[in-house]
């Protein structure tokens, strides 16, 4: 066998494993997707979106109660996220710029992202839920914050160093002070890709279920009450999944497609986004 | 005739991050109306230079001024400047052109507007005349609201100095404004300079000493921090009296 031969099968076996591993890997997704899709497509009806739950085994009704509550709680945690992780990434990327304390908050904003979703549930669950004695919304919007925290911010501050400093200083040259620089200039040339931040941030929390399961919990009827536990659509799929009925499980399913299509409509618009600034250079 | 002088560097010394020792008394005149240009090899402190006469280098901490600048009978190194305002009467123009990310008309209302100047019919005009200082303005009218990043890279530096120009500074730094432009376009702007002399004073950073020779007035020559020899350009190119330019200028180093 000449070393030509020898190259061509190395090259061969290399292309056939990459290849094995690539469709083993999206196999799995493509399975998932379909199955969801599938059962979901069945039980996706108009009374989904505006009924409350029927009393339990009894057919019938919608899961109105958890499309609300899971708007309210994740718009809450978008106010609440959003707005601290902008501005602590600006913190990073321009006031603080270059000094060990920027690296330190980098470093543990980025093991923030990883901490289990749990344990900051377990954590709003003892400063915000146990000191009043029962589960609230407000609980939860809590928990989803302080996950979207870190993503926003690191997003932020990384979208803010892709900014030429020379922009910043043409901006100086012009007599403009530094607020007026970040606000004008730096956000500006940043926006697009802030933005996808905050849409995967959002896209992040909307599929978190076991922060919720211990802070804002579960409703069965419908709720606008922050103070009151309130229902969402994650903890309701979870709870309806394990449930004991052929409606609930029916209904889980169609609520699993819709928050799926929901986060994938999120993250497809926050790689437009970032294609739309970057591409546009 | 040597004319008034706008700025001078006296006894100016600059020290980066505390530590190193960037420029080392430096002396030197800048005359009203002319072009002044700064010549010399590569981390010689010509750019260091320049950025002390818009107190740039306060944006970074650490960094250290000695000795002064003399720009209206004041010290504009003393710390009771506010840096805010010189920087609107002492522009500056970049390397790399930096339109910022918005239309051609918001870009050069930005220092307008930064001065509180808010009359739609003020600003426009402002904008146009800037603009035709900067001999841009038959190219963009038509398009003053689109993104400046459609312009060219020559387009881009014009409409930055036309930016620096709306706010009718009277002394403009430039730091080697044509080194990332096309022949042509590099051409443009140097015209632009030499036409601009009679209204604003200009200080000049290039790596071209042909360019120097073309279009400035005056030319310092440094080397490792040291101002080595300052005089009419035309001396400093046919007759210069230190051997370390006459090295420079004949290509022997840098």
């Amino acid at each position: 066998m000449t070393r030509e031969h020898i190259r061509k099968i190395q090259s061969f076996t290399a292309l056939s494993l990459s290849t094995l591993a690539a469709v083993i890997g999206l196999v799995w997704l493509v399975f998932i997707l379909g199955d969801i899709f599938v059962h979901g497509m069945g039980a996706l009806k108009l009374s989904l979106f505006t009924k409350d739950p029927a009393p339990a085994g009894i057919e019938g009704g919608g899961l109105r109660n958890a499309f609300i509550g899971q708007l309210i709680i994740t718009f809450f945690a978008t106010l609440i996220g959003v707005p601290i992780g902008i501005l602590g990434g600006t913190f990073l990327a321009e006031y603080a710029r270059g000094k060990k304390i920027a690296q330190l908050i980098s470093i543990l904003s980025d093991i923030m992202v990883s901490v289990p979703s749990i344990v900051i549930g377990t954590f709003i669950y003892a400063i915000m839920v146990k000191p009043f004695g029962h589960f609230n919304g407000w609980a939860g919007a809590v928990a989803l914050a302080i996950i979207m925290i870190p993503v926003v911010l690191r997003t932020t501050e990384d979208m803010l160093r892709l900014v030429p400093w020379t922009l910043r200083e043409a901006a100086f040259a012009l007599g403009a002070p530094y607020y007026k620089v970040i606000i004008q200039i730096v956000y500006r040339g940043a926006s697009a890709g802030i933005l996808t931040g905050i849409l995967l941030s959002i896209a992040r929390v909307a599929g978190e279920t076991a922060p919720l399961l211990f802070t804002s919990f579960n409703n069965s009827f419908f709720s606008t009450n922050m103070n009151e536990p309130m229902a969402s659509l994650t903890v309701t799929i979870f709870q309806y999944a394990m449930g004991p009925y052929d409606s609930w499980h029916s209904q889980a399913w169609a609520a699993s497609l819709v928050i799926t299509i929901f986060i994938l409509v999120l993250t497809i618009l926050g790689r437009i986004f970032i294609k739309w600034r970057f591409g546009n250079k | 005739m040597n004319g008034l002088k706008e700025l001078e560097a006296k006894q100016l010394n600059f020290y980066y991050s505390g530590k190193v020792h960037a420029l080392k008394d430096i002396n030197l005149p800048v005359y009203k109306n002319a072009v002044t240009a700064l010549i010399g090899p590569s981390g010689c402190g010509k750019t260091t230079l320049l950025r002390c006469f818009n107190r740039m280098h306060d944006l970074y901490q650490g960094n250290k001024y000695g000795g002064e600048i003399i720009f209206k009978g004041g010290n504009i190194l003393a710390s009771e400047i506010d840096v805010i305002d010189l920087r609107s009467r002492i522009g500056m123009v970049f390397q790399k052109p930096t339109p910022f990310p918005m239309s051609i008309f918001d870009n050069i209302a930005y220092g307008l507007r930064i001065r509180g100047i808010k009359k739609k019919l003020e600003l426009s005009q402002r904008v146009e005349k800037a603009l035709n200082h900067a001999a841009l303005w038959n190219e963009v009218k038509d398009k003053l609201q689109t993104n400046s990043y459609n312009l060219s890279g020559g387009q881009q530096q014009r409409l930055v100095i036309a930016r620096a120009l709306a706010v009718e500074p009277e002394v403009l730094l430039f730091d080697e404004p044509t080194s990332a432009l096309d022949p042509i376009s590099t051409g443009k702007i140097e015209e632009l300079v030499v036409n601009l002399k009679d209204e604003v004073t200009i200080i000049i950073v290039t790596h071209n000493m042909q360019q120097a020779a073309r279009i400035s007035d005056w030319t310092g020559f440094m080397m490792l921090g040291d101002l080595i020899e300052f005089d009419k350009t035309d001396k400093i190119f046919t007759n210069p009296s230190q051997k370390l330019t006459e090295d420079y200028i004949t290509g022997r180093f840098g």
